[in-house]
């Protein structure tokens, strides 16, 4: 009989097992009444020398090498029984786990989906992102001329794609724009998509001398055209230039990288869409083109690097000033959502958030155990005395809090599938993206259920075997984690929701509720800067000219509205100062009602001049008068001093102001801005009109700086969102694990509680003498969570809008509230106990 | 005549007349070499082979049925024995004991490494100290 039959055939085991044992027992027995003993004797004797039967078996059936098996099962059963007696116990522990596991596997499912699965395009093993890299330089795109060099001549490559992001476009008269990605010829065949009706892109057919095509997105086709297949061969305009949609791709299609376009339109047509822009032919055009590419079979990312880094040092002669020194080829995974590869420091901060909220849950659940485990002490007791061996009670334990873990587990999937539907729904995520957990997510929350049993239940069971009466150092470093932990928690919820109420209130320093941004979008369509400055120039004319138009000026960076920040820094005495440069018209000042604090305003053509924010000013010269002074050597007098702002970035109260008279090359990115007298809307069709009568070519895009200052706030709302929901979650697991504590505290000393009340004790007394043993965990907990929010709200400096990190309303709130609960947790149990039959409870032992 | 309570995986064996000196463990193995030997000789029942122990050791060694029964349900195990169930000469049903191929291999290596650890230790033992 082998293990496995030996397993299933337990029942036969048994029964041959007892057999055996009694033929053992019987003819001993005879043999003994063949010595001459009554058979009463010869029985009482043989049972003496057998010893204890039920010991022989359990010896027997464990040297059969099933018996760990089989107690398992028992023990899951027993264990199922135990939790099933007290539900109030099981749900608390199961809700608990399930919060804390909960939002681990949320976590992880993101990242899942992000970073880990492939998103569905033919064979995506094989996909890889490839950027440019030097000591110096960080890119994620690469000049049309080294794409088509590398398509070219790369063996590794059995494929070379290109992608490039574009200005959001026109379409025919809407309104609403829509995004649109320039893509390679090969882009839909090469990743396997198919079209939902009429064809995609194809290699020879869509060439730049071809007819001007388009592929339209499912999403767009249902949204714009009602999924008409009409649509086929129909011609639409795009941003003012007509072309004819070839097809529709199939709502399952999916692109690489996060862009996610309402449209495709063929890469080597992008100067016909985009008038006047030369991407393709210009190798010195740089930064917006992504490549990707397909290894040839059976090659590996690092040889495929190797040879592009050969190639690159062969193109260098080809174009000198375009290869920089050392460039070399970063190649990596490119059928992932998103990587994590160079970014910034968020995946490790957010791991140390979701697992200090796991280790808060079982901290808590730890305590709750405790309390339990003092109401079981009689019957472990029992269990030993009627011959249980330490480790078999252990492991009976242990086996219950593995089903806890298990059934946490099991409640945290549900929980976070929910919670994902709602993300992934709310941000518009690629149809493929599922929140239907894969089995790496079940593989990480039956870990996470793991360990968070052995966390939670490792040390309260060693106690609880060990038969220790003394735990009060357990208890008071659980106390002490957990005060620490929800304390952390709770401030920097407090801190984000106070940055958030700062941003909706405080003055950001300038004006923006009346202003226009006017985005030309020249530098886009190849505006040299002369004819850049003679267009903003007729521009800002008209505007001027406009009944309810107060002032109009250009800047480079619009407030609010930019999609980009520039930052510089310069070093003063060893301090290295950031600085948010603009490049900005006369009359900014005024449009943006920021106000002039000494010195004047730009001359109208001025150059070498600089104004400066107050802030700065007084950063550079703490002491002097800095008008006159001149802010680099030689070039840059100071003219003049205005208020600081928040204008770059909200977030940011260090904001550092330097503004410059415009150079010749800033002038094709240049924006509008436009101050108006009433509701500045009513003069977007005004402003419209006007462009389009200087240059057909161009449709400026047109934003009100509330709509930027509502989306900065909106973000920061997010963040708070989820913040404040964390904190709540921390509290309701503090409330959980404080009352488990304290009841079990109160628990054990229930004798002394009668005894000082049968002696007349003061009941504030001994409401006292309890939560003194509190006292000092509670306190070094609190010592501990300020300390440790202390350094991490260094980290979250940024998206803290204008609110310190050590911000002493949030820290002390925190704490309040933190003491109110302790106090109110404490409470129940201490009141119970207070209650108590003096004389039955004097009685009971 | 006490009975020990038997606590694996150490054997204790009780050793007749001499009262002063109760016990002593049999030394870890033995007892499986002993009912190894003691199976080679033909299919045989548990209460026979501690029996057969008992009268060749000539009353020296008494196997506890604590010990006999988990060792032969171990060697079953490790595929040394093979039981089936068979009548006695008195008619009752016995699950009779019989050595497989392996069995015998390893009654033979573990009979010569008896013989090769006996020999050092008496060599030793017998060794007049001080002398060399």
């Amino acid at each position: 009989m082998n293990w496995f039959q030996r397993l299933s055939k337990t029942g036969r085991m048994e029964k041959e097992l007892d057999a055996e044992l009694r033929f053992h027992f019987e003819t001993q027995v005879a043999d003994k009444i063949q010595a001459g003993l009554t058979e009463a004797e010869a029985r009482r004797a043989t049972r003496l020398e057998f010893g204890g039967l039920q010991q022989i078996k359990e010896d027997c059936r464990e040297s059969r090498g099933t018996l760990w098996l089989v107690s398992i099962v028992q023990d899951l059963r027993f264990g199922a029984r135990i939790l099933a007696k007290s539900p109030g116990f099981s749900v608390t522990a199961i809700v608990v786990l399930a919060l804390g596991i909960g939002v681990c596997t949320l976590a992880f499912s993101l990242y899942n989906i992000i970073a880990l699965e492939s998103i569905p395009v033919r064979d995506p093993a094989t996909v890889v992102r490839i950027q440019r890299r030097s000591p110096e330089n960080i890119t994620p795109g690469l000049p049309y001329a080294s794409i088509a060099y590398y398509r070219d001549n790369a063996k590794s490559l059995s494929a070379v794609m290109a992608t490039m992001g574009s200005a959001p476009l026109v379409l025919n008269q809407d309104e609403q724009r829509v995004s649109a990605t320039f893509v390679s010829s090969n882009y839909f065949s090469e990743l396997g998509g198919t079209a939902a009706t009429g064809r995609l892109f194809d290699a020879p057919r869509d060439d730049p001398a071809s007819a001007p095509v388009c592929v339209l997105s499912f999403r767009l086709w249902q949204r714009k055209f009602d999924g008409d297949p009409s649509i086929v061969g129909r011609a639409i305009r795009l941003g003012g230039k007509p072309a004819t949609v070839i097809g529709v791709a199939s709502e399952a299609f999916a692109n690489l990288g996060t862009d996610d376009p309402d449209l495709w339109l063929p890469l080597l047509q992008h100067s016909y869409f985009v008038e006047g822009s030369k991407p393709l032919a210009d190798p010195k055009f740089d930064g917006l083109i992504a490549m990707w590419g397909r290894l040839a079979p059976g090659v590996s990312m690092p040889s495929a690097e190797q040879e592009l880094l050969s190639l690159t040092n062969q193109l260098r002669k080809v174009y000198p000033t375009v290869i920089w020194d050392h460039e070399y080829i970063l190649v990596t995974p490119g059928a992932h959502f998103f990587s994590f590869d160079g970014g910034p420091p968020l995946l490790p901060l957010i791991s140390l958030l979701v697992f200090l909220i796991l280790a808060i849950a079982c901290a808590n659940l730890g305590g709750l155990l405790m309390a339990r485990g003092a109401g079981r002490q009689r019957e472990i007791e029992l269990r030993f005395s009627l011959g249980a061996r330490k480790l078999r009670v252990f492991r009976q334990l242990l086996t219950e809090n593995l089903l806890l873990g298990l059934l946490g587990s099991l409640a945290a999937l549900p929980l976070s599938f929910g919670v994902l539907r709602l993300v992934l729904v709310y941000s518009n995520a690629p149809v493929w993206m599922s929140a239907l957990p894969d089995w790496r997510v079940f593989l990480f929350t039956s870990a996470m259920g793991f360990v968070a049993a052995l966390l939670f239940g490792l040390l309260p069971t060693m106690q609880m075997v060990r038969r220790k009466k003394n735990r009060s150092l357990w208890q008071q470093f659980v106390v002490c984690a957990q005060v620490g932990a929800s304390c952390v928690l709770l401030i920097l919820a407090g801190l984000l929701v106070r940055a958030t109420l700062h941003t909706l209130y405080a003055d950001p320093g300038f004006g923006y509720e009346q202003v226009l941004s006017i985005d030309p979008g020249m530098s886009e369509h190849g505006f040299a800067p002369a004819q850049a400055q003679a267009y903003l120039d007729l521009l800002q004319n008209r505007l001027r000219t406009v009944p309810g138009v107060t002032f109009v000026s250009i800047a480079r960076v619009p407030p609010l509205v930019s999609s980009m920040v520039m930052i510089t820094s310069i070093d003063v005495d060893g301090h290295r100062i950031m600085i948010y440069p603009n490049w900005v018209g006369p009359d900014f000042f005024q449009t943006m009602r920021i106000p002039l604090l000494r010195g004047r305003y730009f001359r109208a053509g001025e150059k070498d001049v600089v104004i400066l924010g107050e802030a700065l000013a007084r950063k550079r010269w703490p002491n002097d008068d800095p008008i006159g002074k001149q802010w680099e050597k030689g070039k840059g007098v100071v003219v003049g001093v205005v208020g600081n702002t928040r204008a770059m970035e909200l977030n940011n109260t260090d904001a550092t102001e330097i503004y410059y008279p415009p150079a010749t090359d800033d002038f094709p990115p240049m924006s509008v801005l436009v101050r108006a007298a009433g509701d500045p809307n009513t003069l977007t069709p005004t402003i419209k009109a006007i462009a389009g009568s200087i240059d057909t070519g161009l449709y400026p895009t047109i934003t009100p700086l509330t709509v930027g200052f509502r989306k900065n706030v909106a973000q920061a709302e997010q963040i708070t969102t989820i913040i404040g929901l964390l904190g709540g979650i921390a509290i309701f697991l503090a409330v959980v694990g404080l009352l488990g504590l304290i009841s079990y505290a109160v628990s054990q000393r229930t004798k002394e509680i009668a005894i000082r009340l049968a002696l007349g004790a003061n009941r504030v007394e001994i409401f006292a003498a309890v939560l003194r043993r509190f006292a000092w965990p509670v306190l070094v907990g609190l010592i501990a969570g300020v300390a440790i929010t202390a350094g991490l709200s260094q980290v979250l400096r940024r998206v803290l809008y204008g609110i310190s990190g050590l911000d002493p309303i949030s820290y002390v709130g925190a704490m309040v509230i933190l003491i109110a609960i302790l106090g109110a947790a404490a409470l129940l149990p201490i009141r119970r106990a207070l209650q108590l039959d003096i004389a039955r409870t004097l009685h009971s032992e | 005549m006490t009975p020990c309570t038997s606590t694996r995986p150490s054997v204790y064996v009780e050793v007749i007349g001499m009262t002063t000196q109760p016990k002593f463990d049999l030394p870890q193995g033995t007892l499986d070499l002993l009912i190894l030997r003691v199976v080679s000789l033909g299919p045989v029942h548990g209460y026979a082979i501690a029996q057969r122990i008992q009268m060749i050791s000539k009353e020296a060694l008494q196997i506890q049925q604590g010990s006999l029964y988990p060792a032969l349900h171990r060697l079953e195990n490790k595929n040394f024995l093979v039981a089936e169930w068979g009548p006695t000469e008195t008619g009752r049903e016995a699950k009779f004991y019989r050595l497989t191929a392996k069995g015998r291999t390893q009654l033979k290596t573990e009979t010569e490494s008896w013989g090769r650890l006996t020999e050092v230790v008496a060599m030793i033992l017998q060794h007049p100290l001080g002398e060399s």
